[in-house]
């Protein structure tokens, strides 16, 4: 089920008026826990027994691992869940695309070996529900937290509905406390969850499906060279697209949580305006980021064993970061292309810190373990000089999105000559009117992300007059209603 | 800002957006806009899953959109007893349609197939189905969460005039902008409002305004031409002309195998148009061959006097009074000439 559909606004309705009923606190987490499993299943109702067994296996192998005394058997025990987690979503994931790896490598040795292409189906969401009991059963390894008392809980956890598919990817302390306690929305979090998820829906269906999507599509699937201006407005409409189709997603899982009185952790926070590549990691698809960071980066040794592993350790994480999005080489150089811009980040900070150790050293004691996600203190600031940055920063990014889109090298390498060099005949593809809306959108996504960047959506709206606010949430229903797209699926649920 | 603030915020929204909705859905019908559907993917899926009627209870129908004007499906359903499930769809080659049935060893029904030459035989397949396979892909992929919300969206539509996406969502209100064009750029003429108004059962219809302005008329024979419509140049031929007739015939052949009946219809243009059509795709080159190669009987307007005088107001599809006539008309061809029958009524010319 996807948020941006009749059957979802019915479905919620339902949900809503069932948690607002006089039931215990026990059957209205069973009502949310059905009421999961049928969002899951509205989709493809097979997969939904993957679901069940991540959650039945992760829960006893986590409190297992918790309680078992033996290091070996807790060794055990940790290989079994991540061979459980991680080979479900090898299988579904990568199995068509380790085969023809396979396939590539043996014919280059002389094998002449053609297997049958797999007809796998990506299960919608699995990406995000494997980080989601992975992390569980890391903490649980490294006693990071206790385990969850109840399988209710813990399967609500797994499984609640507003996070299910495309994240926020929560962790249990985020999550599980706030299913232990009775909780309903507040009036003002009922409000706020409703305007969040008018915002959301705004951004996905006007903005992403509506205006961005058409144009994108068309540069992409283009077969010719393109014309600099039209290879430009495509990456900057695919640009605009993967935003506001992903953290429309996100915006709309908080505003459903909400409405429900939860609470679900941040995703995005203003990501075009981001001073530089760690900033930028801090703003975008955050609680991967922060997974990454927490689950492989810190493990693998972070930056606490020398320079090198720090460079190297930085790199792994990008190009699985990368991998994870996608079962495509394409998704592994963009992830490289990331990996390469926070290390110049990282050359320029160290170099800085090295011109001012002195008075760094006497000022400010230097922090056990620096993350070599944070930014540099140089780009913390926000004045407008710093807005060439932000735009410096807008600029970068954009490459990357091209091998992010592109369905092979050849189409990327066709789309970064086009953007950069003068094609002799480029096709000339785009409308007047594409051209416009794709420039009126970006522009506005910018410029919005830059004043908006150290502050939250929720926060202006409670300083705003309420008729000015009744107006915008007006503007932007009106504009959702009209726009009538149909009910696309959220780019992000084929990861 | 606290709770009473945004509640009073929550109801000034409501109250604009209500109104705001209101007053276009009143302006729209004062300007004599009927309801009208999304001829969308969800729509034909809700006729695609209905083919497997017994073929004594529904005729389906594939083809291109002048079938979807020219047939008129209350008529049909009155005089025959039979459902209509219309699969055909604007803009596209049913040839995808075609193979989809006949692979499906389900079905074994009445099948008609309208055949516009530039489309049926079209030189560029991958424009010609593009359509048609995203279609018979949602089909295929249609979740229990998309069945519902069709279900709802029908029932909204039902309703609502501007829930009409090609006339008045908000990138066909910005399409109607007069923007300068980009040179090099072939865009698609905008159609105009009131031509392609479409059923809950799929069928399309010009509105009452669309037929009174000769204007738009004329604006909608321009799209024709700006459109490659009239591209004289000769249709395809040789090995890849063979290769169609042989796909066709063996799908024909699987469904006739099953007990399935299977009839091709041509139905009448007129204008410049028909001019540009008898250029490219002669008759004797491509239906007379069709319908000897595959062994499948056909009507073709031009050959019998009660379908031969129809005059399409753009050039190439009819009104929804000569649809009413073309059915009658259509139906007792087929039961007298065709050999065709519907034990569900008594039909008697």
């Amino acid at each position: 089920m996807v948020f941006n559909s009749y059957t979802f606004i019915v479905f919620f309705l339902v949900i809503l008026i069932l948690h607002n009923l006089p039931f215990s606190w026990k059957i209205k987490k069973i009502n949310l826990l059905i009421a999961s499993y049928i969002f899951y299943a509205a989709w493809n109702p097979p997969f939904i027994l993957l679901l069940w067994m991540a959650t039945i296996i992760d829960f006893f192998v986590g409190r297992a691992l918790y309680t078992q005394p033996n290091k070996h058997k807790r060794h055990l025990l940790l290989v079994l869940s991540l061979c459980g987690n991680l080979g479900m979503l090898c299988f579904f994931k990568y199995g068509g695309f380790l085969l023809e790896n396979f396939t590539h490598l043996v014919n280059a040795l002389g094998v002449d070996y053609h297997p049958a292409k797999p007809n796998i189906i990506l299960p919608a969401g699995i990406s995000f529900y494997t980080f989601t009991t992975l992390c569980y059963t890391i903490d649980m390894y490294k006693k990071r937290s206790k385990p969850v008392k109840s399988m209710l809980d813990f399967s609500l956890f797994v499984t609640f509905f507003p996070h299910l598919v495309a994240g926020p990817i929560v962790r249990p302390p985020q999550l599980v406390p706030q299913f232990e306690t009775p909780h309903k929305a507040t009036q003002q979090q009922l409000m706020q969850g409703l305007l969040l998820i008018s915002l959301g829906l705004f951004l996905k269906v006007v903005l992403a499906d509506s205006m961005l999507a058409g144009t994108a599509n068309n540069v992409f699937n283009s077969k010719d060279s393109l014309a600099t201006l039209d290879a430009w407005m495509g990456v900057l409409a695919f640009s605009g697209q993967i935003f506001c189709d992903f953290a429309g997603y996100s915006t709309c899982a908080i505003g459903v949580a909400s409405c429900l009185g939860f609470i679900l952790p941040e995703n995005f926070l203003y990501p075009y305006a981001a001073i530089g590549f760690s900033d930028f990691w801090r703003r975008w698809h955050i609680t991967l980021s922060a997974w990454l960071r927490d689950y492989l980066y810190i493990p693998l040794g972070g930056n606490r064993k020398g320079k090198l592993r720090t460079y190297t350790n930085l790199m792994i994480t990008m190009l699985l970061g990368g991998l994870w999005h996608g079962a495509s080489w394409t998704f592994v150089v963009w992830g490289a292309l990331h990996g390469f811009y926070l290390w110049i980040e990282k050359l320029i900070q160290d170099f800085r810190k090295m011109k001012m150790k002195p008075q760094v050293q006497t000022v400010i004691p230097s922090p056990v373990i620096v993350q070599g996600f944070m930014a540099p203190r140089f780009l913390r600031k926000v004045n407008s000089s710093n807005f060439l940055l932000a735009l410096l920063t807008f600029f970068m990014i954009n490459v990357t999105w091209v091998f992010f889109r592109a369905p092979d090298f050849t189409s990327a390498w066709r789309m970064l000559t086009s953007m950069f060099s003068h094609v002799k005949n480029g096709q000339v593809l785009l409308s007047t009117l594409s051209i416009i809306k794709v420039s009126i959108i970006i522009v506005g996504i910018v410029i919005f992300h830059w004043f908006m960047r150290n502050t939250r959506v929720v926060t202006v709206a409670n300083k705003l007059p309420w008729w000015l606010l009744g107006i915008i949430w007006a503007v932007i229903l009106l504009l959702l209603i009209l726009s009538q797209e149909s009910t696309s699926s959220f780019i992000y649920f084929q990861f | 800002m606290n709770s009473s603030n945004l509640k009073k915020a929550g109801i000034l929204t409501a109250l604009l957006v209500t109104g705001t909705l209101a007053c276009w859905e009143i302006y729209l019908r004062s300007k004599g806009f009927p309801i009208s559907y999304d001829d969308d993917a969800a729509l034909w899926s809700t006729k695609r899953v209905k083919v497997y009627q017994p073929s004594d209870a529904a005729t389906v129908f594939i083809g291109s959109s002048r079938i979807k004007y020219d047939l008129d499906i209350p008529t049909w359903e009155n005089i025959t007893g039979d459902k209509v499930i219309q699969l055909s769809m604007v803009g596209t080659s049913p040839r995808p349609f075609l193979e989809d049935l006949a692979s499906d060893k389900n079905f074994k029904g009445k099948l008609i197939i309208d055949i516009t030459e530039g489309l049926f035989f079209g030189r560029n397949k991958l424009s010609t189905e593009k359509t048609s396979r995203e279609f018979e892909n949602y089909y295929k992929t249609w979740t229990p969460a998309q069945k519902f919300s069709s279900y709802i969206n029908y029932i909204i539509e039902s309703g609502f005039v501007f829930l009409e996406k090609n006339k008045f969502s908000l990138n066909a209100l910005l399409d109607d902008l007069p923007v300068i064009k980009r040179k090099g750029v072939s865009v698609r003429g905008v159609f105009p409002k009131g031509f392609g108004m479409n059923t809950s059962e799929r069928q399309s219809f010009m509105d009452a305004r669309f037929l009174k302005d000769t204007l738009q008329q004329k604006r909608q024979q321009q799209n024709w031409i700006q459109g490659n419509n009239f591209d004289k140049t000769p249709g395809i031929s040789g090995d890849s002309l063979e290769t169609i007739f042989k796909e066709v015939k063996n799908n024909i052949d699987k469904i006739k195998a099953r007990g399935g009946q299977i009839l091709f219809v041509r139905t009448p243009s007129t204008g410049d148009y028909r001019g540009a059509e008898e250029i490219a795709y002669p008759r004797q080159k491509y239906w007379d061959k069709l319908l000897s190669y595959t062994n499948t009987p056909g009507i073709y307007f031009e050959d019998y006097p009660e379908t031969a005088h129809f005059i399409c107001p753009e050039w190439s599809h009819l009104t929804s009074s000569d649809a009413v006539v073309y059915t009658n008309s259509l139906i007792k061809i087929l039961i007298q000439e065709k050999g065709w029958s519907f034990p569900k009524k008594k039909i008697s010319f």
